[in-house]
């Protein structure tokens, strides 16, 4: 059998070039859970490339009950996910605290923190009892060091991911199942549409390398927390900055 | 554009933007006067601006501003 790969986020950028990356590498045989929201039709190329290979979902993540919906369906008609990968955000808002959005902040708590918690606690202890699974988080590199200013919300979303991914890490590492993240610095995507152009600059600039990071600078080290040969890295933050967070 | 009625404008973003209602502002006003104005604020309050006059700075527009003239400068230079 091959590895089933469990992506949330799966229509954006990063999320693309992962299944691409991942099913070009992988058998015939392994299978992509692919959850957007609305955006599905990024996916169409791959599905066209990897025919039968990827399932498509529109789920809205900030919905608990789409949320289980979604996962039931899952576990009634496809083996259990080898491989979760947890992608999604809302878009980074910056904003003053004194304008701190207790509503906004909610739902990109849900999409993040307890969309994740809910899909660990369907399939991780089904991961365990297999010895065997892989778990991937998408942070920040804001998580690193001091975050800059204005992105209160966003830090605090990635940081409840982030301590969520620390704790299964030490549940499940006599099991084999392992629980990492990559932290990127900012990175130029369709993410970044309510960002100004001043601050993406900025950031360039300030950077070590003299850029932002790209999807094909962060895809490759997702691909190796993933594989066989990283199963003895568990509960790790790599950063993937350029130098800008270490 | 009306420069006193544009300096008042931009007063009120630089006071929106510091919670300092206190600000005021004239053409030699620069990052020594103002305490929390940094590199980051700066780039928020560019943001706002241009948001307000429906403008897009790029860094080489932005990085010689040296005072609020120069900002207005800009602002009406863009806006011409």
């Amino acid at each position: 059998m091959g590895n089933v790969y469990f992506i949330t986020g799966a229509s954006s950028d990063v999320g693309c070039l992962l299944i691409d990356r991942l099913l070009t590498a992988g058998s015939k045989e392994d299978i992509v859970v692919a959850q957007g929201y609305g955006d599905l039709s990024h996916l169409a190329p791959l599905c066209a490339k990897f025919k039968g290979q990827i399932r498509t979902y529109d789920v809205d993540l900030a919905d608990p009950a789409a949320v289980n919906l979604f996962l039931t369906n899952v576990q009634q008609t496809l083996p259990t996910p080898t491989h979760i990968v947890h992608l999604p955000a809302l878009r980074v808002v910056n904003t003053k605290f004194k304008n701190f959005d207790e509503a906004r902040f909610a739902l990109d708590m849900q999409v993040q923190a307890g969309a994740a918690t809910a899909i660990c606690k369907q399939f991780l202890p089904k991961m365990a009892k297999a010895k065997n699974g892989r778990v991937l988080f998408m942070l920040t590199s804001y998580v690193l060091g001091v975050p800059p200013k204005n992105t209160a919300a966003y830090v605090m979303a990635k940081e409840a991911l982030h301590g969520l991914a620390k704790s299964l890490a030490a549940d499940y590492a006599a099991s084999g199942v392992t629980v990492n993240c990559v932290a990127p610095s900012m990175m130029e995507t369709k993410f970044l549409t309510d960002t100004p152009d001043l601050i993406v600059q900025a950031a360039a600039e300030a950077n070590p390398m003299g850029r932002n990071a790209t999807p094909a600078d962060v895809v490759p080290a997702m691909a190796f927390l993933l594989s066989e040969e990283a199963r003895f890295i568990t509960g790790i933050t790599l950063p993937i900055t350029g130098g800008s967070a270490v | 554009m009306n420069p006193e009625q544009l300096l008042q404008e931009v007063q009120e973003i630089f006071r929106d933007n510091f919670d300092d209602e206190t600000i005021v502002l004239t053409r030699q006003t620069n990052a020594e006067d103002i305490e929390d104005w940094d590199s980051l604020e700066q780039i928020n309050l560019l943001t706002a601006i241009e948001k307000k006059y429906g403008l897009k700075f790029n860094l080489a527009d932005v990085r010689g501003l040296q005072d609020v003239g120069d900002l207005l400068d800009l602002v009406v230079r863009l806006t011409a």
